[in-house]
């Protein structure tokens, strides 16, 4: 039976002016996960969750089979972090910072450090401060690869990165996966990120959870139908969300393929959606439901 | 707690070393300008607190608080930990003073006089009253609630002043602080200097146990 890395279930958190409601997923052992929604719909929120930086209002967590609180630091000794928007001491250099974070860490790897280091071409004598936004976020990646995490959890990693560097930890948090034991929840705007790496995909709105699911059962249930707005008869709207009509025609998303062919037969097109057509025609759909 | 109190050395030690370094000598000078022992003992150990304090507003400032607690440690584990650094740097800061403080050429007090039991104890009390008031300021309000907090007290001790003087008050400020010093006088008079001593430590261990259970039952709800 395969283990998960990460269960939630049932997790609210109640902002003033926001909340989270009732949100669930599974993160299985040794897979990505892509946690992905528009701006504000608490995918933030759900990650310091779970690293305990925000206090639940209720809900449970658990991280290696281990409830998050009762096994915190045991827990987070196991996970590689990226933050958003990183905020470390500015006034600190690489070096003290790497200085004050590793003995943290039993597995801490002084040569790997080193080598991402050099790789990213940061000069380990530089302050923080005078690091660029993508600089910090792969200073911050080299801290979370060097510890060997069994899961990383990162919120935007890619934002601020150049297209290259972005496509290369995407196929390093691929690599990582060699090793069955290793899993990755990431949050992210940039969906190709997730057509290229996840194999769980939760997309968030709102506060909720809209859907979680692996990336190929998504592909497979969700099409795009195209046609004349004279083929959007009643019964038809009930089959798609986010419709959205111009003079040129309608076009919408279906979460049931077959039923779809059935009932628009050769009056409409219906293409595979992307995981942006996804997140887009749900978006819609839910602002005008 | 070792690698978090490592971790606040390494990483604020450029702004310690030579702030915290001007900083004693100047108190230790201006401590020994002072006739007063009690007065002496009084504005160092507040001075003294502020140390350690202005090494915890950084991570306010720099907003890092969130990376702190991404760490394998416990929330706890970086209330206590805070404590045990603060205590300590106090301890250090305020025994520099000192030795300045009667060391400086041409002091107004006599080295006796700040080195008696009596002045380490009421500067123990100091430190005790002043670190658990603000520390749990400054973790549930950061920086700006624990200088808030300090300039409202510097308001409101001058408006009683005032009030005092034209006689407004209904009670005498100075009836209060001579109360409180006769209440310590005959306590040390009926159980002997030996039982005072201990009763005052173990006054000072429950108002610093108190501190730190509100510290991290305020730091427990705040999200990050």
């Amino acid at each position: 039976m395969m283990d998960n890395a990460i269960e939630v279930k049932g997790l609210r958190k109640n902002y003033k002016g926001f909340s989270l409601r009732n949100v669930s997923f599974v993160l299985p052992q040794g897979t990505i996960m892509g946690l992905v929604g528009p701006n504000g719909a608490g995918k933030t929120t759900i990650i310091k969750l779970i690293l305990n930086l925000v206090r639940k209002s209720g809900g449970e967590i658990r991280v290696f089979g281990l409830d998050h609180l009762h096994n915190e630091a045991e827990i987070k000794s196991r996970i590689g972090f990226v933050h958003e928007s990183p905020a470390y001491i500015e006034d600190a250099t690489l070096n003290d910072l790497k200085a004050a974070i590793a003995p943290f860490y039993g597995k801490w790897n002084e040569s790997l450090f080193r080598s991402l280091l050099a790789e990213f071409e940061l000069p380990a004598d530089k302050k923080f401060k005078k690091l660029s936004h993508g600089m910090k976020m792969k200073f911050q990646i080299a801290l979370a690869l060097s510890h060997d995490a069994d899961l990383l959890i990162m919120d935007e990693p890619t934002s601020g990165l150049d297209p290259v560097f972005r496509r290369e930890l995407l196929e390093r948090l691929s690599a990582l996966m060699q090793d069955e034991r290793k899993s990755v929840l990431f949050s992210t705007h940039i969906t190709s990120d997730l057509e290229r790496t996840a194999d769980y995909i939760t997309f968030v709105h709102e506060g909720e959870i809209v859907l979680s699911k692996s990336r190929d059962e998504i592909k497979e249930t969700w099409a795009v139908v195209k046609g004349p707005v004279e083929q959007l008869t009643g019964e038809r709207r009930i089959l798609l969300k986010g419709i959205r009509t111009t003079a040129f025609g309608f076009e919408g998303l279906t979460g049931d393929i077959p039923a779809a062919r059935r009932a628009f037969g050769s009056a409409a097109v219906i293409d595979r959606a992307s995981i942006e057509d996804i997140m887009i025609f749900m978006d819609r759909g839910n602002n005008h439901a | 707690m070792r690698n978090l109190i490592l971790l606040d050395l390494i990483l604020h030690r450029k702004f310690l070393l030579p702030f915290g370094g001007i900083y004693a000598v100047w108190v230790g000078f201006y401590a020994s300008r002072v006739e007063s022992p009690r007065l002496s003992v009084f504005v160092s150990t507040f001075l003294c607190c502020i140390i350690p304090l202005m090494i915890f507003t950084r991570e306010d400032k720099f907003k890092a608080a969130a990376v702190s607690c991404s760490l394998p440690v416990t929330r706890k584990q970086v209330v206590l930990s805070r404590y045990v650094l603060g205590w300590a740097m106090m301890l250090v800061v305020y025994a520099v003073i000192v030795l300045i403080a009667a060391a400086f050429p041409g002091g107004k007090l006599k080295t006796g006089d700040i080195l008696s039991l009596n002045s380490i104890f009421l500067a123990l009390a100091f430190l005790t009253i002043f670190f658990s008031i603000l520390m749990p300021l400054l973790v549930r309000y950061g920086m700006v609630g624990m200088f808030a907090f300090l300039i409202g007290l510097q308001v409101l001790g001058a408006v009683v002043l005032f009030l005092s003087a034209r006689k407004i008050l209904p009670f005498s400020v100075k009836g209060i602080i001579v109360s409180i010093g006769r209440a310590l006088a005959s306590l040390n008079a009926h159980l002997g200097a030996p039982g005072y001593y201990l009763f005052l430590v173990a006054v000072l261990l429950a108002l610093s146990a108190a501190s730190f259970a509100l510290s991290l039952f305020l730091f427990k709800r705040k999200d990050l």
